[in-house]
Order: C-alpha cells, then structure tokens, then sequence
C-alpha cells in the first residue's frame, strides 16, 4: 500500500480542465519531482491534495484513509503540509510570532492548558520554541526573529515558508516551486536541506521548474501536460523522453 | 508594527495591582451617585467592548454587539420578574443564555464571515430590538421591564444592600465582574488562543493550512464575547432597574464599535477600558447640553480625529504605552537591532 493514493484526480474550473484522471502513488520516503509547463496543472495538483480545493472527480487515500473532501486544517492535522508558490506569511507578525502561530499542530496540549498556563503546557510551550528555535536556525533565519516576516529578503521568506510547514510536523511536504526567484546560492542551500528533510524520514512531493535542482534531489519525477500525467518515473529516463521533450521545447518556443 | 498578539502585557503586574487598588478605594472618597454611576456604567460597556474586540481579533466586525447586551438584559428581567427566579441564578443565567444564542447564531453567520457577517449580525441587532418590541406579552414592549433590586447580601456581618438610590454595591459588583472579564480576555489575548485569532485575521488561509480550524475558533471568540456582553446586559439592566428595546439597539452597537477605536484595539483590555470610559463620560455630559443629540455629532467628529491621529487601530492605549515607556526608558517592544538586516546577506 502506497503513502499516498490519487485515484482519477480530475479538477475542472468552469470548463477549463486543470486537471484530468490523473492517478498516482507515493510510497514513503521518496522526493518526487513534479515538473511541467506553465499551467500544466502543478499547483493545483498540490492544492486538491492540501484540501484547497475539493476534485471535481476522483478520490485521494493517505495510509490508505480517504482524505479528499477534508478540509485543509484536517489534512494537515493527519500530516500532509504544503508551502505556497508565491510568499503566503502572516502579515505584520515577526518571524518569530508567525513561528509560534504555525506551531499549531507542533504542541501537544490544549487551548484550555495554555489559557490556564498548566505545568503540561509551559512544559510543552518550552519544546515547542525550542524546536522554533532550531528549525530557524537550520533555515539560517534565526538572527532575524524579530524582524516583520514581510521585511526579509524574497528568498529567506520562502525558507520561512518551507519552516512553518515543517513545524506543523509533516509526514509528507508538499513544495510548491521552493527555490523560484532565489540566488544560486539560496537554491542550494534549500536543496541541501530538502535532502536534509528526506533523510528524517519524511516524503516530499516537490514542484520545480529547475532541472538541475530536480536532478539533484528527485529519486522519482511525475511530468504534467495540459492537465495531464505525460510520464511517471526516474528522474533521467523521464527527462529524456520524446513527450516531455516535446511539451518542454512547446512552450520554450511560444 | 501592529500584530494583535500581546505576548507581553503594556503594563506591569504592580501597576495593574495599583490601578485595581484606586478603583477599590474610590467609593471611600466619594459617593457621589453620578461618579460612581458613570464608573459603573463605563466599566459595562468596557466588557461589551472587549467582546467586540476579541471578535475582531479573529478578522471579522460585529455589528451587533448591544443585540446581546439586550439577549442578556431581557433574560435576568424575564427570568427574575416573569418566572419570579432569584436574582443570581437569573443572573448567571443570563450571561448562558447569550452565549448560546451567540453560539447558534455563530455556527450560523460564521460560515461566511467578512462583511456578510457584518451586515447579517447588523440585521440581528436588529431583529432583536424589533422582537424586544413587538413581543409585548414577554417583554411589555417600549413600557420595559422593571426588575426588582437584587437581594441584600449578608456577608461577614456586613450589609449589602441594593436598594434603589445607593450606588456603592452596584459599583463594588461592577469592579468584581470587570476584573473577572478582564483576568478572561487579558488571559486569551496572551495565551495560545490569542495567538490563534490572530493568525486568521492575519492570514486565514494560511492559518487554515497550518492545522487551525477557521469555524471552531471563529465560533469560539463570538460565543466567550456573547457570554460577557451578556452579563453585561444583565447587570445594566439591574443597575438601571429598567430594560426598553430601546436601550441596545443599533446606535449602541456603534457605539461600541466607536469605543474600541478610540482605546484601540492592540490590546483587549487597556483599550476597552480606557475607549469605554473616555466615550461614555463624554457622553454622559454632552448629553446635558441643551443641543439634542450632539453626542452623536461629537462622537463621529472624535472617532475621525482618531483614526487621523492614532491610525491603524492604535487608540489611546497606545498613547498611554509610549508615555509609559518614555517615562520608565523600557525598551519598545520587539525593537530590532541595528545588524539584523546585514544578516541576511
Ligand atoms: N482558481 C482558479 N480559477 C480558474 N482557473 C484556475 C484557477 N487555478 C488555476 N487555474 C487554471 O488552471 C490551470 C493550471 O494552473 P496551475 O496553477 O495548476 O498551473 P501550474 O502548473 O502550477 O503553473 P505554473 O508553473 O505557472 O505555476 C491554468 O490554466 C490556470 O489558469
Ligand atoms: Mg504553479
């Protein structure tokens, strides 16, 4: 049984089909790539999955439980997290309060522990700024906890993102497009930690239009056309494949 | 920078020990019954306002706060002289029933959210006050109800008596059912609850994707707000000793609303206190001037000079805590150091 099952995925907005019977399985512990042209469907692959948006049709499994039709805080809760493509953060609060805000599925005790500031609760609230504290440093964000989230640089706002969905203690992390607009540098450092990221066991799904990037941490790559799977499988046989050639030099020359 | 997170209170313990103190001792220096009146009457409208803001807290605006005010009043009035139910567990009851009609009208309303709910909880109030009207048997209409004081408490040889004419009780209650409101909303705004509001005004869909459930903390702000607005109504209403649809309607609501913006809404409790109080005694005495209505007036014309001066919901708390700050040299807070922008590179 794998991870994660989509079953004849299919998302229509109006009559623009964003997706159509896309069928796939992700065992754990893989990094599969999502690779595509622009509008292929990629993101909203990532939003049907998050509970974003409900499937027109089809029906997705998570440890073999069905999860589409959740909500998006009920899938989190079951441990599939997602970032954004563009910089979502909590506007005007600091690194470190956007932080402590997304710990919301990191602690253990509840609403009425914290208001009555129980034992339990500091104990849990001391673990919590400390796993803040290290994931923060890990991101190489941690001299900045006090600034506005909004105030750090493009590329270290993405890390906050990639951050606060690893504090909502994922099993499986969706990425979407986590290096777009980033130095060389930025992007190897997140590639770093990507790999960081698998090696604790955790399984990323990983939209990217970075073929280097994708080479270097993908062990599987899903290709999308047209709200279509065109290709399904290692990294470097996908890419030399007559269709993903194709859609690729389609678009390159419009 | 305004987060609506207070993570650390603008004053300290000791000065909110003292200021507890003062308004414990007043009484003592005097008993002026329009002093105490307009303290007692302020501090209810402090607990409506602190509602209105906690709901605000989670991104959406109320407006139709007074309806429970009203909720709460009718129901101690009804419950004590309809049914003939003891003053305190009316009371008590009061402040439930409130809450569960916020709840229902919450599981209702909040599915929506932004301004629908603005305008549908803007159409409660006023449904409330039409029914208040028109429900003559239960309610006798725009003639009111009209309570009987609570009870004389006899409590460690002492005497309180609430009998019309003597404000003293009436105004130690009110301290006690503030400070209870208070120790409540101040205890959410700085615990994880506080922070969970916040995140959906700040960002809901996000918020969403990090595990929060958009409904239930909805529904869970507007529900604690109908509970004390509630008690609110109840115990105005038996300081008054009168209730009339009239007294929570949609005037009131605004009421309300125009308080938070003038105490400012970057902390729950500081700006209801100080934004009630301010609107309320100014009120009170506009009101003697021989020009009907000019409260309104006034008011509007006070809530823009507000919003021009002390804009982005920092009222007149805000004031206060740079004041303090200036005075004592403590840090801003949050203040960010000199070398955290080179640290990016
Ligand atoms: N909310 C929406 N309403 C209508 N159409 C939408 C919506 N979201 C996406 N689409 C359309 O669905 C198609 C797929 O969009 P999607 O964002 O999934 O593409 P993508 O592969 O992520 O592209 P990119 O590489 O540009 O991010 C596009 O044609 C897009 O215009
Ligand atoms: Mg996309």
């Amino acid at each position: 049984m794998s991870l994660l099952e989509l079953n004849g995925i299919t998302k229509f907005f109006g009559k623009l089909a964003a997706l159509e019977e896309i069928d796939l399985k992700v065992d754990e512990g893989e990094v599969l790539g999502i690779v595509g042209p622009n509008g292929s469907g990629k993101t909203t692959l990532i939003n049907i999955i998050s509970g974003y948006y409900r499937p027109t049709r089809g029906t997705i499994f998570f440890n073999g439980k069905k999860i589409s039709g959740l909500r998006p805080d009920q899938i989190a809760d079951r441990g599939i997290v997602r970032t954004f493509q563009s910089n979502v953060l909590f506007e005007g609060a600091t690194v470190l309060e956007s932080m402590l805000v997304g710990s919301f599925l990191q602690y253990k005790t509840k609403d009425w522990q914290s208001f009555f500031e129980t034992k339990a609760y500091k104990d849990d609230h001391e673990r919590v700024v400390g796993r803040v504290i290290e994931l923060l440093k890990t991101f190489d964000i941690f001299n900045d906890i006090f600034l506005p989230a909004t105030g750090l640089s493009h590329g270290y706002q993405r890390m906050l993102g990639i951050t606060m969905a690893l504090i909502a203690n994922p099993k499986v992390l969706l990425l979407d497009e986590p290096t777009t607009g980033m130095n060389h540098e930025e992007a190897m450092f997140v590639v770093e930690n990507i790999k960081k990221i698998s090696e604790q066991g955790i399984t990323v799904l990983v939209i990217e239009h970075n073929m280097k990037v994708i080479l270097n941490i993908a062990t599987r790559v899903v290709v999308l056309n047209f709200a279509n799977k065109i290709a399904d499988g290692k990294p470097e046989e996908v890419m030399n494949k007559q269709e993903v050639i194709e859609a690729y030099l389609g678009t390159e020359t419009i | 920078m305004m987060t609506y997170i207070d993570y650390k209170t603008l004053l300290p313990r000791t000065v909110i020990g003292v200021l507890i103190g003062l308004f414990v001792i007043i009484p003592v220096f005097t008993t002026s019954v329009i002093t105490l009146s307009i303290l007692i009457s302020s501090g209810i409208w402090a607990i409506a306002v602190m509602g209105f803001v906690l709901i605000l807290r989670t991104g959406q605006f109320s407006m139709g706060q007074a309806a429970f005010m009203a909720l709460g009043g009718y129901a101690s009035a009804i419950l004590t002289v309809n049914l003939r139910m003891p003053f305190w567990p009316s009371f008590l009851l009061a402040g439930v029933i409130s809450g569960i009609i916020a709840l229902i009208i919450g599981l209702v309303v909040l599915r929506v959210g932004g301004i629908y709910f603005s305008i549908i909880t803007l159409a409660f109030g006023e449904i409330v006050r039409i029914l208040a009207q028109y429900m003559e048997g239960i309610t006798r209409g725009v003639r009111g109800i009209i309570p009987p004081p609570p009870p004389t408490i006899s409590l460690a040889g002492l005497e309180i008596n609430f009998a019309a004419g003597n404000p003293v009780p009436y105004y130690y209650f009110m301290v006690l059912l503030v400070a209870i409101a208070s120790l409540v909303f101040w205890q959410i705004g700085r615990s994880r609850l506080g922070g969970t509001f916040a995140s959906l005004a700040l960002n809901q869909v996000l918020a969403e994707h990090q595990g929060i459930h958009l409904m239930k903390y909805r529904v869970i702000a507007f529900t604690v707000a109908g509970v004390f607005t509630g008690f609110a109504g109840a115990y105005y209403t038996n300081f008054l000793s009168i209730i009339t649809p009239l007294m929570f309607g949609l005037w009131q609501s605004i009421q309300i609303m125009m308080m938070s913006i003038v105490g400012g809404v970057s902390s729950i409790v500081g700006g209801a206190l100080i934004g009630a109080t301010v609107l309320y005694t100014l009120g009170r005495y506009l009101s003697l001037l021989p020009i009907y209505n000019i409260q309104y007036l006034l008011f509007g014309a006070i809530v823009v000079l507000v919003l021009l001066f002390l804009p982005k919901g920092t009222g007149l708390v805000d004031l206060w805590g740079k004041f303090w700050r200036k005075v004592f040299r403590e840090p801003e807070e949050y203040e960010m150091p000199e070398e955290t922008e080179m640290a990016v590179e």
